[in-house]
């Protein structure tokens, strides 16, 4: 495990995520409600690109009835399949999980943990 | 960044034949200047050209939100289906079948819906096939007049860049009614296919999706009212014996799902046997000629959990590999990556679904030979 630079502080905060190749693997940082988790940039669903997608709150409820919880996912930007940023876990289909890493910001550079 | 972080992971080596790309109206200006000058004015002051509108929207979006915007949709202009679909995946051909516009066939005016597919016609002619000579037109008309659609198809149909009519899943009546007959015979009679797409049901003139009456969500709609029309016109075109009255026709389904094809057409040959006499001009199974005249677009592939080979038994006694033939949806949410599908597919279907049977459906107007 090392710590490798996927991309400057401010295209993070600009766009809620980072993308880079590191070792032949696409990875990014996405920013999570104020942390950083490092994420594999490809679903595990159809392979599209996870990192771009959006972060919200999970929305619950009984029938009938929508509950937004305090529980915050990563949504991906082609089918809207939702993973645990934490865990990786595809939050409706145990079969599938992402690979997640730590991430940290060293003055201007984000970084991801290999 | 590097462009290239943050898109798929192209591998393809194969042609790839795509039925289904959806163009988007970036400039309505454009489009509108098509429009004939007395009912310009009108589709200008239309929320969305006066098309029927969704009642059932997907929650976050309807397209792939990694995709490019600034501010228009995504997919509204040649260079960005250049950028995003045909230059990273290899394909070679690639069908736009209009968006929203196909639903011209339920607005409540057929004279508004004839002038805003002549219109849409004549804009994807210019606008995007004088532009990159991978991308082939689909006709769209409004199928509420049939006999002014066949006249649509006739007139746009001599360019051989357009390669399919396209009608609209949300429909009056199911397709094999003899009212939409004009459409069927001028297509035929261009060697034109019919491309059913997904759409619309619901909305407008259309029927209520899902055959139990409207339903509450775009989950439902999008896993019945899509499937329901999709099967209700194949059955429809079968039983009405639109095929023995048109032995040149093709048609092709798109966006409907395909999982439950083995069971409809199963059903279908079971009450052919008992009922034959209502149908008396059925004069083999159904399903037999089903196979030889209809064609199945893949997307959207159902996800099975781990049961693929499953899919791929039942497919099989349907007609497929040779039935099916790849789509991308793109710019839509539901989007099947080519590169996904070709790890996904049996080794023995990939070159059949990916290019050879639309190469084979489209024939002289695709420019490609039939491998």
């Amino acid at each position: 495990m090392s710590w490798h630079d996927v991309g400057s502080l401010a295209d993070l905060e600009r766009d809620g995520h980072v993308v880079a190749r590191v070792e032949g693997r696409e990875v990014g940082v996405v920013a999570v409600g104020g942390e950083l988790r490092g994420v594999r940039n490809r679903c595990p669903h159809h392979g599209g690109p996870l990192c771009l997608g959006t972060v919200g709150h999970r929305v619950t409820g009984k029938p009938g009835g929508y509950d937004v919880t305090g529980t915050l996912v990563l949504r991906c930007p082609w089918h809207g399949w939702e993973f645990d940023p934490v865990t990786g876990a595809c939050l409706d289909d145990p079969a599938l999980r992402v690979a997640v890493y730590a991430a940290k910001v060293n003055g201007d550079r984000v970084l991801i943990d290999l | 960044m590097d462009p290239r972080l943050g898109r798929p992971l192209w591998t393809i080596v194969l042609p790839v034949i795509d039925c289904d790309i959806h163009p988007q109206i970036g400039d309505r200006e454009e489009l509108l200047a098509h429009v004939e000058r007395g009912q310009r004015d009108w589709f200008r002051g239309q929320p969305y050209f006066g098309l029927p509108g969704y009642s059932w929207s997907h929650p976050c979006s309807w397209y792939r939100q990694d995709l490019a915007a600034d501010g228009r949709p995504p997919g509204a202009d040649v260079e960005a289906v250049q950028r995003e679909l045909l230059d990273p995946s290899g394909t070679s051909a690639g069908v736009l079948n209009a968006d929203d516009a196909v639903l011209v066939s339920l607005m409540p005016s057929p004279y508004r819906a004839a002038a805003l597919a002549r219109a849409h016609n004549d804009w994807i002619r210019e606008r995007w096939l004088e532009h990159d000579a991978r991308l082939r037109g689909a006709i769209v008309c409004p199928a509420q007049d049939p006999e002014e659609a066949a006249r649509e198809i006739r007139r746009v149909g001599e360019d051989p860049r357009f390669v399919h009519v396209v009608l609209c899943g949300g429909s009056e009546r199911p397709y094999g009614e003899p009212r939409y007959l004009p459409i069927f015979e001028a297509a035929a009679d261009l060697g034109l296919p019919v491309a059913i797409h997904s759409g619309g049901e619901g909305m407008g003139i259309a029927a209520p999706p899902g055959g139990a009456g409207p339903v509450a969500f775009y989950i439902e709609w999008h896993t019945l009212g899509s499937a329901c029309s999709t099967m209700a016109h194949l059955v429809s075109l079968l039983v009405h014996g639109t095929f023995e009255r048109l032995p040149s026709l093709k048609v092709l389904l798109i966006e409907g799902g395909i999982a439950w094809l083995p069971g409809i057409l199963w059903r279908l040959d079971t009450n052919w046997r008992a009922l034959r006499s209502d149908t008396p001009w059925l004069d083999r199974k159904p399903s037999e000629v089903a196979r030889e005249h209809v064609r199945f677009s893949t997307q959207p592939l159902e996800h099975t959990d781990g049961h693929d080979d499953l899919l791929w038994e039942m497919l099989e006694a349907a007609g497929a590999p040779d039935v099916l033939c790849f789509a991308s949806d793109y710019p839509h949410w539901d989007f099947d990556d080519p590169a996904f599908m070709v790890k996904r597919l049996p080794d023995a279907w990939r070159e059949r679904v990916l290019h050879e049977n639309a190469a084979a459906l489209y024939g002289e107007r695709l420019g490609l030979v039939p491998a």
